[in-house]
């Protein structure tokens, strides 16, 4: 026993913070969400068990789990390759060594830290508004364009574009992930009668796969997690016409405007199977197309 | 196989001129070594043959082509990287066959370029396997595959010893020479190392802060170093330099004083010197007192090395000495021996560091 | 050399001279054309940040329909109303804000260097099993455990305070500083640890007098990252703060767009810009760290 505690003593010691807060913020409201899950809760009287009912509603009776479920499901797989394109594209310009490359990085990142603020969100509502500053802009070139935002049909790209626009995080770790690859090996390939086109894809994607995987991976568990924007945007309630229901509010309404929580806690559980899925699938796939320098075989 | 001809070759970084008119010929089939310590420009100078580099102003041309507009592909040369460059994400197989297939050669032409070239490698077993599993010779004899199945008129090398162990070192000299032996293809060959330079060559270029210092056969920069750079650089260990001075000189000859040694003519040195430095190679001096130009010291470390032993001796002005001794000759650190030298064996620079020639040649025995 | 020059006419070297040239120009022109098009969009990225800037200089009847970035006169009474145009003035929103953000930082630093030094330096039975668990967190979106944890909160009776806002930052809650700081960590030479511990000092003493002098860009990074991402956290504040008096400014805003939503741009957009002016200047001041902290948890 003794030499146990003498092994373990500092290791725990400097964790225990981490500790407490994995188990009582992480771990334990996880299982403590699962089991809400098949209840009835509603905050005034006790849990009532249900045992499946909840997601016998959620697959079969609601319509708004389902629209919840394509609204963010279509946000994440537009807005996250998009981003990841346009990230790509602006790290291989920036990549040459150019000069006031500082500038233009700090320009492209900068949407990137503001992005998820609520300053942001007004202004882009304000933006894609029918009398914004887009529609200024289109109507000045003679096209006339849709109030963006309360269309139901354009409001969920009018995120997208916001989405793009913080293109600059995933175009750092682009740019490190470039810098990463050596200069002799695209000298190695111009004498071997490689064209630029050709070194593109037979050198530089593969070499950077495994940053490209790491950018998808977190770029889509972020988007998962889009909340605020989508908040304001919607003025909370998702419209116009559950257009802009994403996951996240849908599941924030049920659980603290509507108090039912029992429901919101499956709700909760199935997004956090999605995200699970299809991080998996990610890491799966992974092993045809991405190459790691470290693997032991 | 071609030569490669360079004329009034110049680079600039911006403002910063690295090389200036430099020229040289190098012979079709010869293997040429650019040595020099680094930031001499050989590096530069093999980019700029290659095409990886711009050239500032003057010509480059290889066989009768000027290809200073030619891209580097199609230049018909390879290149071996110190680094390999060995593309890290395809197998040897395939690292062999990239540039080939981007010639758009038919397939059963590039498997039989592959499979030659491993044939002569030795690394047919390999073919399967990832740079990464391979060990720093395995790397460096793809890169060489690589280089030998483009059927190159010209190979450049830049370096590709350097980040190999000592004993592997030599092992691949070896087997580079064979290699040279058996295609007989043009070859420039960059490296720092003097005795790579010495032991593969058939013509050196010494190189310093982007000019020629000499070129020639390893022998004949042994034998006849043109400037006291030359004779610094080229041999192991160091050559020995002492100060000297003319005290007289006529037509006829010259008198020396030799610091440490003492005085003699030097029938062959005409005309004025001033101040000069004599070389000696190590193995120049004799231990014990032979002839009028003796000096004696203490001496201050012995390295054995089995057949030959190198001593450090001390004179009594300061000055350490460097003397190659046979392996069965037996010295104590302390010891006071006395040291020789034959004034016909030395080599003898100016005041600018320049040869000065004896005026006649055959040398008095 | 003779024979050479037979081959090369004196011709060649001016061909070649004026082949350079017009290299030269062309390749000018493309870097010309590459620097228009980074610039071009550069100034689109940032429009619509300088648009809102201009417009919140402006009066509300000239704001919309308006494209410019510089605003004609400067009313600055935007910022000024805006400021007391909620019944609680923005003075106490901005202080609110700070408190949060300071106390997070603080605690987000201290409690994630510390699990950090844990993973990264000492031994442990089960390590390997809560770093993965740890790693695992990074992907738990934060409403899966908000149900819970408002029940945890509400029972504790901090409801309508900081402390489920605070005192999670205190217990390494994310994981992300975690993951940069072990990361850093790893690159230090354990030899130091090693020197240390053969002059006979404990853990407690290396983490202290080796390991956190040393780490002190890791925790600056750490630190500025979450100072931006607190000062604009939106969900935690609204599902904990009812009072309006312990807004902070994120929930301010959004109150602000409510109340007023068809009249007062100007001064909504002026109180926007405030918000977002300590991120801009965090960003402006510590750009390096922030890059530099990026690029190292990219690259694993």
């Amino acid at each position: 026993m003794r030499k146990f505690i003498a092994r373990n003593a500092f290791g725990y010691l400097f964790l225990l913070p981490w500790l407490i807060g994995f188990l009582c913020l992480a771990a334990g409201p996880i299982l403590a969400s699962l089991a809400l899950s098949f209840t009835k809760y509603d905050m005034v009287s006790d849990p009532q068990w249900v045992g499946l009912s909840n997601y016998q509603h959620m697959f079969w009776h609601d319509s708004r789990f389902w629209k919840a479920l394509q609204v963010t499901l279509t946000y994440v797989f537009v807005a996250v390759p998009a981003r990841l394109v346009i990230a790509l594209v602006a790290a291989m310009l920036l990549d040459k060594g150019i000069r006031a490359i500082g500038a233009y990085r700090a320009i492209f990142y900068l949407p990137s830290i503001l992005g998820a603020s609520i300053a942001i969100a007004i202004l882009w509502r304000n933006l894609f508004n029918g009398n914004g500053v887009v529609n200024t802009i289109l109507s000045g070139i003679g096209i006339n364009a849709p109030n963006w935002i309360s269309d139901p049909r354009t409001s969920l790209y009018t995120l997208v574009v916001l989405a793009m626009w913080q293109f600059g995080s995933p175009m750092l770790i682009f740019l490190a992930g470039l810098r990463s690859i050596p200069g002799d090996l695209y000298e190695a390939a111009e004498i071997d009668a490689a064209s630029k086109p050709r070194q593109f894809f037979a050198i530089t994607l593969p070499l950077l796969a495994p940053v490209l995987f790491f950018n998808l991976v977190l770029q889509m568990i972020d988007a998962f997690k889009t909340f605020s924007s989508a908040f304001i945007i919607s003025d909370g309630q998702g419209s116009p016409a559950d257009s802009l229901l994403f996951f996240t509010i849908y599941l924030f309404n049920e659980a603290f405007k509507f108090f039912r929580m029992g429901y919101a806690s499956a709700l909760a559980w199935v997004l956090l199977l999605i995200i699970a899925a299809f991080t998996a699938l990610s890491f799966l796939s992974s092993r045809y197309w991405v190459y790691y320098e470290n693997e032991r075989d | 196989m071609v030569g490669v001809s360079l004329r009034g070759v110049s680079k600039a970084y911006g403002n910063v001129e690295v090389m200036r008119g430099l020229s040289l010929d190098i012979h079709s089939g010869e293997f040429l070594v650019l040595v020099g310590p680094s930031g001499c420009g050989k590096s530069t100078l093999l980019r700029m043959i290659a095409g990886l580099e711009e050239i500032t102003d003057g010509t480059i041309s290889i066989g009768d082509r000027v290809v200073n507009d030619i891209p580097a592909s199609q230049r018909k040369l390879s290149m071996v990287f110190q680094s390999y460059a060995l593309y890290p994400h395809m197998n040897v197989r395939k690292n062999l066959a990239f540039g080939l297939q981007n010639l758009k050669m038919p397939r059963p032409e590039i498997e039989r370029r592959v499979a030659e070239a491993a044939q002569i490698l030795q690394i047919g077993q390999l073919m399967e396997r990832k740079p990464r599993q391979l060990s720093g010779g395995q790397k460096q004899r793809v890169a060489i595959g690589r280089a030998i199945v483009r059927e190159p008129e010209l190979f450049l090398f830049d370096e590709p010893l350097s980040n190999l162990d000592a004993e592997l070192r030599v092992q691949m000299r070896v087997e580079l020479a064979g290699l040279y032996n058996r295609l007989g293809t043009t070859m420039i060959y960059v490296t720092h190392d003097q005795i790579e330079a010495m032991t593969m060559a058939t013509r050196i270029v010494v190189l310093r802060d982007g000019t020629i210092e000499q070129v020639g056969t390893p022998h004949e920069l042994y034998t006849k170093p043109q400037n006291l750079f030359v004779a610094g650089f080229i041999g192991s260990p160091k050559i020995n330099m002492l100060r000297a001075k003319t005290v007289s000189h006529g037509a006829s000859g010259s008198d020396i004083v030799l610091h440490d040694f003492g005085s003699f003519s030097h029938p062959s040195i005409a005309g004025e010197h001033g101040s000069l430095t004599v070389c000696m190679r190590p193995e120049a001096f004799t231990i014990g007192s032979v002839g009028p130009l003796t000096a004696s010291g203490r001496v201050t470390l012995v390295e054995y090395l089995g057949a030959d032993i190198y001593l450090h001796v001390e004179l009594s002005s300061g000055k350490v000495l460097l003397i190659h001794g046979s392996g069965h000759d037996r010295f104590v650190i302390g010891q006071n021996v006395a040291v020789s030298l034959d004034p016909d064996l030395a080599h003898y620079f100016d005041g600018d560091g320049l040869r000065v020639e004896p005026t006649h040649s055959g040398i008095a025995a | 050399m003779t024979e050479l020059a037979a081959t090369n006419p004196v011709g060649t070297a001016d061909v070649v001279r004026r082949l350079r040239k017009e290299r030269a120009v062309r390749m000018r022109r493309a870097q010309i054309l590459k620097h228009a098009v980074l610039a071009l969009f550069a100034f689109v990225m940032i429009y619509p940040l300088l648009w809102m800037l201009a417009s919140s200089l402006r009066p509300n009847n000239e704001i919309f329909g308006n494209l410019s970035v510089w605003p004609s006169d400067f009313h600055w009474e935007n910022y000024v109303d805006g400021w007391t145009a909620l019944p609680v003035s923005f003075s106490r929103f901005f202080a609110n804000s700070l408190v949060v953000t300071v106390l997070s930082v603080i605690g987000n630093v201290i409690s994630c260097s510390f699990a950090a030094y844990a993973f990264a330096r000492l031994e442990f039975d089960g390590k390997k099993i809560w770093f993965a668990l740890m790693m695992m967190t990074l992907m738990i979106p934060y409403h899966v455990v908000i149900i819970p944890q408002y029940v945890l909160f509400l029972n504790l009776g901090w409801v309508d305070t900081y402390a489920p806002l605070i005192v999670p930052k205190f217990l390494a809650s994310d994981a992300f500083f975690v993951f940069l700081m072990v990361q850093f960590f790893r690159q230090l030479p354990r030899e130091l640890d090693e020197a240390a511990m053969i002059d006979g000092c404990s853990p407690i003493k290396i983490y202290w007098a080796i390991i956190m002098p040393l780490s002190l860009p890791a925790m600056a990074t750490a630190a500025i990252f979450s100072f931006i991402w607190v000062w604009e956290d939106f969900l935690t504040p609204l599902v904990y703060l009812n009072d309006m008096q312990n807004y902070t400014v994120p929930l301010a805003l959004r109150m602000f767009v409510d109340q007023e939503s068809q009249s007062a741009f100007g001064q909504l957009f002026a109180m926007s810009v405030l918000s977002i002016v300590p991120v801009v200047l965090f960003f402006a001041l510590f750009q390096k760290f922030i890059i530099r902290g990026i690029a190292m948890s990219g690259m694993k």
